[in-house]
């Protein structure tokens, strides 16, 4: 089936299966190696991407899912100021993710950041999808409220 | 480094593996499908050249030939247009096993490693205590469910390799000892990795020369997609030891059994740096140890981020834990009751000063209550019933040690070389180019010493034919080790760019191989953890962790804090055990600005986390805690009595 989305910024008219998982499309069909896992829907959390805004797992999401909607990898999503306010907070903190988990957890902080999310338990409920056990549930919550901090006074500036 | 090849997906051929299902057998009937000429089915008979990987000494076949050996053997890798193909292709392919009716060929195991001191005395008429304590560690073996690619290519006279790997030159021997290719055109271009558990030492290679075979054979570039797979080998150690009246430790036995899987890598070394945890930190009259390596047909056993060290250190503090409670006194009166000031000198490890080690364990103690909680749990556990206070707190300290042993340094032979050019430039041949911040710290660091303030001079070569083999990046040796013999070698060329003429080069081992023991002391640390067992469902939590370290020097504070925490978190995760919300760590880091080798933070770390957290189960469950890692069920079971 042919699909239309926006992945990274490009708007793409897609020829695949409807049940390709979107993992397998961006591993395979645009050649990100490097970002995205995919383990089969194991669980991993190493393959998240921002759907909407919204953070989800890549390998739980068929390919017919993302007609019509707008894809973000870390490969792009590293380089905006959204980033960098997610780059201020684990400075602040003085923790971040390992490398194996950096992309994954930063996309999962951005969504949680731009929700506005600062209960603590929906915080680590959403950043439990990331098996890697590199951070302790304490800085995990810290950097969402520093974020949440750091865009609030970036987007005050700018108004 | 060479760019990769830009060449189209289309042009490739995807390789998937077929996995053993089950160990110890004999594969009776291999029935393939009718294939095409877009699929290539690769079996161990259609390597060109040998169908093993040697690593240091020790060697396992590529694929399953007749025998598997064990669950998850590769059997055979087919090659297909796309993954789809290849999949669907696969489920055509049938293998069918038989048991081994004789025992499979037997792997070489060297012989059980016994190191001891003083003679052994009998416990005739009573005269002293008898305490008997077992440490047990089971296996964890999974896939890491994290994907990574090794691609082989071919341009011209050259075979190249992409691959994430922690040792480049294992990638080029593998592959030039399958597919014939000379090893001077076998190029590699490495993929960056994180290797928690040493995933990426030997898989890598495996994959690499078979996906070379596939180049060779279909003249397209190859690729295998495979989930990374780490093991930790289980872990007995038996100790025996005869107390006096004071209950101070006279003489001792100490037996540590290894299972190292199907086929054993580096067994020697993993002796001597078991050897160098198992002996106790206290004064005996005398001690006997041994280490045995033993095999099974389960997967072979990576370094898992040690060798051995790290459990053997936490055992240790299993035990002095359990004697402390013989004696009635909390774990940290009795280290201080039965402890000297310095160490024992050992061929293994020197006979070092023990006061920064306490000096840690008093920070610990003072921070997490130790003492107050350990004697509160105590006397609490005999008023609960049937299930206990089922709270507990465990401590263990020790010192950390850095790299291969010297016996190994020695036989290894891994160097590089620097080179102060006629451009006043300083130019390092090594193949230890793993991460741009470990080299953007050494750049700095030899700069300071030859060219200062200059560390764009610093350049490491890129890798090609004339690469020297620095060796693996394992047990953190190339930031612990090669950074010091980096520094000394910039000295000494330092003093060589006035008096020689230039160019002048230097050599240098790549580890530290002067030391008078196996292995040097470097850094000390203590860790307690708090563990408690939810009433309801049984499930083991860690409430805190209280660590307190102090090394040599600290290139990056934040950076070495991050990496013990995530240690700390990957060790308790490994084990079992749940992270409630309200968890904290609290780690303190010293520097205590000494000269001495940065030590292992990863083997150090996990030593005294596994330990102290081993001493919490215990007080929090009794001996019901057997064995680590342990989950709910195990705990419901161990009281409610039925059998696992």
């Amino acid at each position: 089936m042919k699909i239309d989305c926006t992945i990274d910024g490009k708007t793409l008219t897609l020829s695949l299966n409807s049940d390709k998982p979107l993992s397998l499309i961006l591993r395979e069909n645009m050649g990100d190696d490097c970002h995205v896992n995919h383990c089969n829907g194991s669980m991993c959390g190493l393959c998240t991407v921002l759907l909407d805004g919204k953070a989800v797992l890549s390998c739980m999401v068929p390919a017919f899912e993302i007609r019509g909607k707008t894809v973000t990898t870390f490969d792009s999503f590293r380089r905006t100021k959204n980033m960098k306010d997610i780059e201020k907070a684990y400075e602040s903190v003085g923790r971040y993710p390992c490398t194996e988990c950096y992309a994954s957890r930063s996309l999962i902080f951005e969504s949680l950041i731009d929700e506005g999310i600062t209960d603590p338990e929906t915080i680590l409920k959403e950043l439990s999808i990331v098996r890697c056990p590199c951070m302790d549930p304490e800085d995990e919550v810290q950097i969402v409220l520093k974020g949440i901090e750091i865009r609030r006074k970036r987007n005050v500036r700018r108004s | 480094m060479a760019d990769r090849k830009n060449f189209s997906r289309y042009n490739m051929r995807c390789g998937i593996l077929l996995h053993a299902k089950e160990g110890k057998t004999r594969i009776s009937d291999l029935k393939l499908p009718e294939l095409d000429s877009r699929y290539l089915v690769l079996t161990g008979s259609d390597l060109p050249g040998t169908n093993s990987i040697s690593f240091m000494g020790r060697s396992m076949p590529l694929i399953a030939k007749e025998t598997i050996s064990y669950k998850d053997q590769i059997v055979l890798a087919l090659f297909a247009p796309d993954y789809e193909s290849a999949e669907l292709m696969m489920r055509e392919i049938q293998l069918s096993t038989e048991p081994l009716k004789e025992q499979p060929e037997a792997v070489t195991l060297p012989d059980s490693l016994e190191y001891s001191w003083g003679e052994m005395e009998e416990n005739k008429e009573d005269k002293y205590r008898e305490i008997t304590t077992t440490f047990n560690l089971t296996r964890i073996a999974r896939p890491n469910r994290k994907l990574y690619t090794v691609t082989a290519w071919m341009e011209g006279s050259n075979m190249h390799i992409e691959a994430p790997s922690q040792w480049v030159e294992l990638i080029r021997d593998t592959v030039e000892r399958a597919t014939g290719y000379p090893k001077r055109n076998i190029i590699v271009h490495l993929l960056s990795y994180t290797a928690k558990h040493d995933e990426f030492l030997i898989e890598p290679a495996v994959l690499a020369a078979i996906a070379a075979t596939a180049t060779i054979r279909t003249g397209l570039p190859s690729e295998i997609r495979e989930e990374c797979y780490f093991s930790r080998p289980t872990v007995n150690v038996k100790r025996k030891v005869l107390l006096d009246e004071d209950m101070k430790p006279q003489f001792e036995t100490a037996e540590m059994t290894i299972d190292q899987g199907a086929f054993a890598f580096a067994p020697e070394e993993y002796q001597r740096q078991a050897m160098t945890g198992l002996i106790p930190p206290y004064p005996l009259k005398g001690f006997r140890g041994s280490v045995k390596i033993i095999s099974s047909p389960s997967h072979p056993a990576s370094f898992c981020g040690s060798l051995g060290y790290s459990e053997a250190l936490s055992s240790t503090e299993y035990h002095i834990s359990r004697l402390a409670e013989s004696a009635g006194m909390t774990p940290n009166l009795y280290r201080q009751m039965i402890e000297k000031d310095k160490r024992k000198f050992t061929d293994y490890i020197p006979g070092f000063d023990l006061t920064q080690q306490k000096k840690c364990m008093d920070k610990v103690v003072a921070s997490s209550s130790f003492d107050r909680k350990w004697s509160a749990n105590t006397f609490q556990k005999e008023d609960f019933g049937l299930l206990g206070y089922l709270k507990g707190i465990g401590m263990a300290s020790g010192a950390g040690i850095a790299g291969f042993s010297t016996t190994l340094s020695k036989e290894t032979g891994f160097s590089a070389m620097m080179t102060f050019t006629q451009k006043h430039n300083v130019t390092i041949n090594t193949s230890a180019l793993t991460h741009q911040g470990t080299m953007k710290s050494w750049k700095k660091r030899i700069a300071e010493r030859i060219i200062p303030d200059r560390p764009e001079g610093v350049m490491f070569l890129d890798p090609g034919p004339d690469t020297i083999d620095s060796g693996p990046d394992v047990l953190s040796r190339l930031v612990a080790s090669f950074t010091l013999q980096l520094e000394s070698a910039a000295k000494r060329l330092s003093v060589l760019k006035d008096t020689e003429k230039l160019p002048v080069s230097i050599q240098f081992d790549a580890e530290n191989t002067y030391y008078p023991c196996e292995f040097e002391n470097s850094g000390y640390g203590a860790i307690v953890c708090e563990v408690v067992i939810d009433k309801a469902t049984m499930i083991p939590q860690v409430k805190g962790i209280w660590a307190s370290l102090s090394f040599p020097s600290i290139m990056d504070r934040v950076s070495l804090e991050n990496s013990v925490r995530r240690t700390i978190m990957m060790t308790l995760q490994e084990n079992g055990m749940s992270i409630p919300l309200s968890f904290h760590i609290d780690v303190e880091i010293t520097e205590d600005g000494t000269d001495d080798t940065i030590s292992s933070i990863q083997q150090l770390a996990r030593g005294l986390t596994l330990g102290a957290l081993y001493n919490a189960l215990h007080q929090a469950v009794g001996g019901k805690a057997d064995a680590l890692p342990i989950s709910d069920a195990e705990i419901n079971l161990a009281f409610t009595g039925a059998e696992k």
